[in-house]
C-alpha cells in the first residue's frame, strides 16, 4: 500500500470516530488529532489494532513514544515508512 | 446498612489470612493440554452465535476457546499490573487509615499470587502473555478524580473478569483445570470487590462533592467511555490469528456487533453502581 493510500485510510478512520464533527478537507495530515480532540487516549487502543491490520504487523506499544499519534504523518512515520 | 471501607477491612483481613492459598502448590499443571477440550465456555467465546463460529469444526472452536481463554487471562493479568502498583502507592499514604493499610498488604498479595498463577498457565501453555494495547496520555483531573478514576478502573477489571470466572467455574464442559483456576480466583475477587465498592462509593461522594458541573459531565464521559474501550480487549484480533483464523480485525468487528448482550449482562452489576451512587446518569451504550 502507497503512503498515500496509507494516509487516506489513517484520516478516514479518525473522521469515523471522531468526538467532533469534522468538515471535509478539515483534517489535514499534520492535525493535532488528539490535542484538537478527535481522538481520546482510549480511541488509540482501537486505533492501533486497526494500524496493526493495515501494515500486517503487531505494534509493540512499550517502545512508543505518545508523540507517534500526534498526527497521520507522524503516525506513518513511526509505523509504516521504515516498512515500506 | 452497607459497612464502610474502614469497617469492612479487618473482616477481609481475617477472611484472608484464613483462606490462604500457596501459588505454587496449588494446582498440578500438566506438561501439556489436550486439544479436543473446551477451555473458555462456548457462550463466552467472542464469536459465538455468529456465521463465522458456526462455520467452524467442532475442533476448531475449542482451539479458538483455548485462545479466548489465553487472551481472558491476559487482559485480567494485565489489568492487575497497575492495580497492583496503585494499592501499593497507597499502602499507609497520609489519609489512608491504618486498618485499610493492613488489607491493602491482602489485597495486594493475593493480586500478585493472581499474576503468577495467570503467567504460569500462559508461559506454560500458549508460551507468551497477549501484551496490552493501552497507551497512557497525561490528563487533567479534578481534585480527587485521580483516586476515583482509579479505583473505577480497579472496578472494571475486576466485576467483568469476575462474571466470566463464576461462568466458567461452575462450567463442567472445560478443562477441570481451567475451571479450578477460575474458582480460586472468584474467591479473592469476591473479598476485593466488596472492599472496591465500599471505597469508590465513598471517594466519590467525599470528592465529587467539590466538582463543577462541567467536572462531573467530563468524569462521567470518561467512565461511560472507559468500560466500553475495556470491553474491547476481549476481541484481541491476534487472538483470533493464533487460533487460524484470517482477518483478525473483521473478527474483531463482527464479535463486537455481536456481544452487545454478554456485555451488557457481564457488565450490569457495575453499572448499577456506577448508576446508584450518581457515577453515571444513565445506562452506557455498551
Amino acid at each position: 500500500m502507497d503512503e498515500v493510500t496509507v494516509k487516506q485510510q489513517l484520516r478516514d478512520w479518525i473522521v469515523s470516530r471522531s468526538k467532533i464533527p469534522v468538515a471535509e478537507g478539515q483534517l489535514t495530515d499534520d492535525t493535532p488529532i488528539i490535542e484538537d480532540g478527535y481522538l481520546s487516549s482510549l480511541d488509540i487502543v482501537e486505533f492501533v489494532l486497526y494500524i496493526e491490520s493495515l501494515r500486517g504487523d503487531e505494534v509493540d506499544l512499550d517502545d512508543l513514544e505518545p508523540e507517534v499519534f500526534e498526527s497521520t504523518n507522524t503516525m506513518y512515520q513511526a509505523f509504516f515508512a521504515a516498512a515500506s | 446498612m452497607n459497612m464502610t471501607s474502614t469497617e469492612l477491612a479487618p473482616k477481609l483481613s481475617t477472611a484472608s489470612i484464613r483462606k490462604q492459598w500457596d501459588v505454587y502448590s496449588a494446582f498440578d499443571w500438566p506438561d501439556s493440554l489436550p486439544e479436543d477440550a473446551w477451555y473458555m465456555s462456548p457462550e463466552l467465546i467472542s464469536l459465538y452465535g455468529t456465521e463465522q463460529y458456526d462455520a467452524l469444526t467442532e475442533a476448531q472452536q475449542k482451539k479458538l476457546s483455548f485462545m479466548e481463554l489465553c487472551n481472558f487471562f491476559s487482559l485480567v493479568l494485565q489489568g492487575e499490573r497497575p492495580l497492583v502498583q496503585g494499592l501499593v502507592h497507597r499502602l499507609y499514604l497520609k489519609g489512608t487509615e491504618s486498618v485499610v493499610s493492613d488489607y491493602l498488604h491482602h489485597f495486594i498479595d493475593e493480586e500478585n499470587k493472581h499474576m503468577i498463577m495467570f503467567g504460569m498457565f500462559l508461559n506454560r501453555y500458549l508460551g507468551k502473555v497477549y501484551p496490552e494495547k493501552k497507551l497512557n496520555l497525561p490528563r487533567e483531573y479534578a481534585k480527587g478524580e485521580e483516586e476515583v478514576a482509579f479505583l473505577c478502573k480497579v472496578l472494571v477489571v475486576e466485576e467483568l473478569g469476575d462474571y466470566y470466572n463464576v461462568f466458567m467455574w461452575h462450567d463442567d464442559r472445560i478443562h477441570p483445570l481451567v475451571s479450578e483456576i477460575n474458582r480460586v480466583h472468584h474467591y479473592d475477587e469476591s473479598r476485593h470487590l466488596a472492599f472496591g465498592r465500599a471505597r469508590l462509593a465513598e471517594k466519590f461522594k467525599e470528592n465529587s462533592v467539590n466538582w463543577s458541573p462541567e467536572e462531573m459531565t467530563r468524569f462521567r464521559d470518561w467512565l461511560a467511555s472507559y468500560l466500553k474501550s475495556s470491553w474491547g480487549d476481549y476481541y484481541n484480533p491476534t487472538m483470533y490469528k493464533d487460533a487460524g483464523l484470517d482477518d483478525g480485525y473483521n473478527l474483531r468487528q463482527v464479535a463486537w456487533e455481536n456481544g452487545r448482550p454478554l456485555r451488557e449482562k457481564a457488565s450490569e452489576r457495575l453499572v448499577n453502581l456506577f448508576l446508584e451512587n450518581g457515577m453515571l446518569e444513565s445506562a452506557p451504550e455498551l
